[in-house]
């Protein structure tokens, strides 16, 4: 429509100086309500994780009463049950919350610095390397990530939880690296680093003065998203047991503990994989809602 | 168009060669001795053991080791597995099939719901109905795999006993006739179908209604309102062919995905594919064929994403040319 | 004096947006006669497309056709007909070319399919039938070779011959009433002049009415029989098309005729218009051309002047109709003098 498109500054909203896109996104981003929600709701998950020690009802490795306390179904003493080992279900669901989200959180970082670094260095270097460095890119991509973790873990017998973080980390850096590229290609290109250059400005200086601002907002996207499918890639190689090793409370190792029995004790399945919808479906609307945010700047 | 398709299989096959080295990196990367495993077990016979040390070359230099290794698979040699006391390549063979059906039907299945949600959803844009699902679609992709598989089977194979807990086929099947054979085995196949449908349709169905309401403002829509058509005619008939393109290419990226939710759901329910092989191999610390499953997983994934590039070419009658 | 064809009456279609409402059409009338072409013309921001999209209802939310507005054709009126009603006139009776040939066609069918689709819709014809007639249509827009080239896709051909694609498209059912937006800015010159004969040769040959809107007047020169001027939302002038190049009234169409550039001329600069069409959320009180008129004074800025008569089917919407020895006491445009930069 002709009178859609026609701009109508000047006419009313006052220029705000000094507003950083992120600053901006993030303010249009919290004017949703389903944002605020989510926000709030992810809010809580994290400090219940926080808080774990101070929250959880039971100890969550405290086997009390193995002979007539395991396999107890819902009940006010137990609101989640108990497990084969007679440990309380809720408390290992909210230690589970710190353990799932803290592995989230740190392997996304690494997958943040990998990320970045290489589609930097693709980006900036050109040429023959960039070529090199894409093909394997697409090689790495085309092996689905479960698959290469399975492969790296099942070598591996005895990892630590660092071990875990870290190939997690490793194997979830391949869509940023590109979008990386992408910027810093484009960047290379812009008219703005002639006209710098013109000014005596080096080139890596200006780069690294323009590429983080553009940057940041895909960066917090896929880190949002990136702790999400870590989430549930963590309990999926929990489940089949080359992830988080017992006797540790992770939400994927409980399910996993329950999963020979899924009818006689449903609520293994069901509280730890209710935790991690919440938290992901959370973490989704948040990043689709920043993703929408940025595209419309 | 030939150039075209010559130059994506020359890509896949690049790319093959890098999985192929990635997974001799792992393989030689890892502690101690994969294939010591294998090596060492009084079960497999010697005649095995000749073959994989001639194969593979053990105690020869690795680059030496590594032409071996691209020559063996090159040869669709993929190792010996000792827990089926079988090689990988016959155990994969069978399994492959039955992962085969699982995939396609739940691809075709997800891409017809999503396709059609998409279009209730963009045809009542703004209204409750557009919001549930839209909800519903958001629920569904959060959810892990495996979650929503025990929680269907728990459902409708425990409480509700209506189908079957597991396996592709009834122990006693082979006494039947035809018909009640295929009907015993689509009854095998409805759970772990639906459980793979459901999580990929909501993705499909968020993916083409983004991409049906991008194709909306597009002038040829107006045109299209210009000539008096019903706006269902023009959602069905204009919006839709376009919007199906990028819903091609997202065939394409869901394979990984699709390929893992597979898995999942097939050790869930025990169907016996090449999920169920790989995930019981983990257990029993299979190595040969845990990597072998790696391997055509990979390769399975690059073709797929191989022919929705040449289904797009197809589909798009401005790259036909 | 017979019936008009399409007749439209104190037309308001406002647009409710975060900036305001913004009125882009605000009382607008005329008359469009069977088999004549009338000249819409203006700037962008006069309201002269959005009074064309509302004709067929095609605007859609945030903009809304007002009550009280009248659009009757065919004894109805269009603003209060049904949905299954107006789209039985879309494409049938009043079709629409606009200006975007490259982007209005659907790059996914053939140029034949999407012409044989108007058939489909409103006739009850076979495939094959609407197939044939589409060709013909094709060939009779000077698309050489027609029946192989109904067979390719838009990105194949050039973009005159989308045009006349699309051309064939309006016409396909013979309609009462082609509206024709900037069929023309979008193609090359050469190009300009074979289209604008194709639509007058079309208009004598299937006798259809057309409303030519555009804000180039060498195409009404050549096409059109009446003219009218559009700015901010109203027409200020209406007129026949030898009256107006002859005699403009309204300062504004005087202040467009000057700015077209003649072969010939030695001009150092352009004529331009001083100044920029006001925001469509805050028409100005009074005359809304005031502004940027060399011969306002107060009367313009307290009344907002009516359509004067003044001539046999001439009317313009200026005070100068009574107090026409203002015009020989020019002005620097207030804009101008209050230092906001000419555009």
């Amino acid at each position: 429509m002709p009178w859609q498109t026609q701009d109508f500054a000047g006419n009313s909203a006052p220029m705000r100086l000094r507003e950083s896109p992120l600053g901006l996104a993030v303010r249009r981003v919290l004017r949703k309500r389903s944002s605020r929600v989510a926000f709030f709701v992810l809010g809580v998950i994290l400090l219940v994780g926080l808080l774990a020690p101070l929250i959880a009802p039971y100890d969550p490795a405290a086997q009390p009463d193995i002979v007539f306390g395991k396999s107890l179904p819902p009940s006010f003493a137990h609101p989640f049950g108990t497990d084969l080992y007679s440990r309380d279900v809720l408390s290992r669901v909210i230690y589970g919350a710190r353990l799932s989200l803290m592995i989230g959180v740190l392997a996304t970082i690494v997958s943040l610095t990998f990320g970045v670094a290489y589609g930097a260095v693709a980006g900036y270097a050109g040429g023959a390397l960039d070529t090199v460095m894409m093909r394997v890119l697409d090689a790495f991509l085309s092996i689905p990530r479960l698959l290469l973790l399975i492969g790296v873990l099942v070598a591996w017998p005895d990892f630590s939880i660092g071990a875990l973080v870290l190939f997690l980390g490793l194997t979830g850096w391949f869509g940023l690296s590109r979008i990386v590229r992408g910027q810093v290609l484009a960047l290379k290109h812009a008219e703005f680093v002639t006209a710098a250059q013109a000014l005596g400005a080096s080139r890596r200086r200006i780069l690294w003065r323009h590429l983080l601002p553009n940057l940041v907002s895909p960066i917090v996207v896929a880190a949002t998203l990136g702790v999400a499918h870590v989430i549930v890639l963590e309990a999926g190689l929990s489940y089949i047991g080359i992830g988080v090793p017992p006797p540790l409370a992770s939400w994927g190792n409980i399910i996993q503990e329950g999963a020979d029995q899924v009818a006689t004790l449903w609520w293994m399945s069901l509280f730890p994989g209710l935790f991690m919808v919440l938290t992901v479906m959370t973490l989704n609307i948040l990043a689709e809602a920043l993703s929408e945010a940025h595209a419309r700047r | 168009m030939f150039r075209y398709i010559a130059q994506r299989l020359a890509q896949a096959a690049v790319i093959v060669a890098i999985v192929a080295a990635i997974t001799f990196a792992l393989i030689h990367l890892a502690p101690g001795d994969p294939f010591s495993a294998t090596m060492e077990n009084p079960n497999v016979s010697e005649a095995v053991r000749q073959t994989l040390r001639a194969q593979y070359g053990f105690d020869r230099p690795l680059p030496e080791q590594f032409v071996k290794y691209v020559n063996a698979l090159a040869h669709g040699e993929l190792g010996w597995s000792f827990s089926h006391e079988r090689s990988v390549r016959e155990v994969l063979a069978t399994a492959l099939p039955n992962t085969l059906l699982l995939m396609v039907v739940a691809l075709v299945g997800s891409f017809a719901l999503g396709i059609v949600i998409a279009l209730v959803q963009v045809g009542r844009r703004g209204s409750a109905t557009d919001h549930a699902l839209s909800g519903v679609s958001l629920l569904f992709i959060s959810m892990p795999d495996f979650w929503l598989a025990l929680l269907t089977l728990l459902t409708f194979a425990y409480w509700l006993p209506l189908f079957p807990v597991g396996g592709a086929y009834d122990v006693m099947s082979e006494y039947w006739g035809f018909g009640h054979r295929v009907l015993d085995r689509l009854w095998h196949l409805a759970l772990p179908a639906l459980t793979l449908t459901a999580l990929a349709s909501a993705a499909v169905a968020r993916y083409q209604r983004a991409a049906l309401l991008d194709v909306l403002p597009a002038d040829y829509i107006r045109t299209a309102r210009l000539k008096g058509l019903t706006e269902r005619q023009i959602l069905r008939r204009h919006a839709l062919r376009n919007a199906l393109l990028p819903i091609i290419t997202m065939i394409g990226l869901s394979f990984p995905a699709l390929l893992t939710g597979t898995f999942f759901v097939e050790k869930i329910f025990s169907w016996p594919g090449m999920g169920y092989a790989v995930v019981t191999a983990i257990g029993t610390r299979d190595y040969q064929l845990v990597m072998g499953g790696v391997i055509i997983g990979s390769i399975m994934v690059t073709f797929g994403s191989l022919l929705a590039d040449l289904l797009y070419a197809l589909a798009d009658p401005r790259l036909r040319r | 004096m017979t019936a008009p064809l399409l007749s439209i009456r104190d037309l308001r279609t406002w647009f409710y947006t975060e900036a305001g409402v913004a009125r882009a059409v605000d009382g607008v009338s005329f008359d469009i006669g069977a088999g004549e072409t009338l000249g819409l013309v203006g700037e962008s921001g006069s309201g002269k497309s959005v009074t064309a999209l509302s004709i067929l209802r095609l605007i859609q939310p945030p903009g809304r056709i007002e009550s009280g507005s009248v659009i009757e054709f065919d004894g109805r009126d269009i603003v209060t007909l049904g949905d299954d009603e107006i789209r039985d006139i879309r494409g049938n009776r009043i079709s629409m070319i606009f200006q975007e040939p490259m982007s209005a066609l659907n790059p996914v069918f053939t140029v034949g399919d999407q012409v044989a689709e108007v058939a489909r819709v409103h006739a009850s014809v076979s495939r094959r039938e609407a197939w044939d007639r589409a060709v013909e249509m094709l060939a009779l827009t000077g698309i050489p070779d027609a029946e192989s080239r109904a067979k390719q896709y838009p990105h194949q051909l050039s973009g005159g011959m989308r045009q006349r694609v699309l051309i064939a498209m309006a016409l396909m059912m013979k309609p009462a009433l082609v509206i024709a937006d900037e069929p023309t800015t979008a193609l090359d010159v050469t190009i300009q002049a074979q289209i604008l004969d194709l639509l007058v040769d079309l208009q004598k040959k299937i006798g259809t009415s057309i409303l030519m809107i555009t804000h180039d007047l060498g195409v009404i020169a050549e096409t059109a029989s009446r003219v009218i001027v559009m700015y901010a939302g109203e027409v200020v002038e209406q007129a026949e098309v030898d009256s107006l190049f002859a005699k403009p009234h309204h300062p504004y169409t005087e202040g467009l005729m000057h700015s077209m550039p003649h072969i010939g001329h030695d001009q150092e600069r352009l004529n331009v218009i001083p100044g920029t069409v006001p925001a469509p959320t805050e028409w100005p009180s009074g005359c809304r051309f005031r502004e940027r008129c060399p011969y306002s004074w107060d009367r313009c800025q307290t009344e907002h002047p009516p359509l004067y008569q003044i001539g046999e089917d001439h009317v313009s919407r200026c005070h100068l109709a009574i107090e026409p020895d203002r015009r020989n006491h020019p002005h620097p445009p207030v804009v101008v003098e209050a230092g906001v930069a000419a555009a």
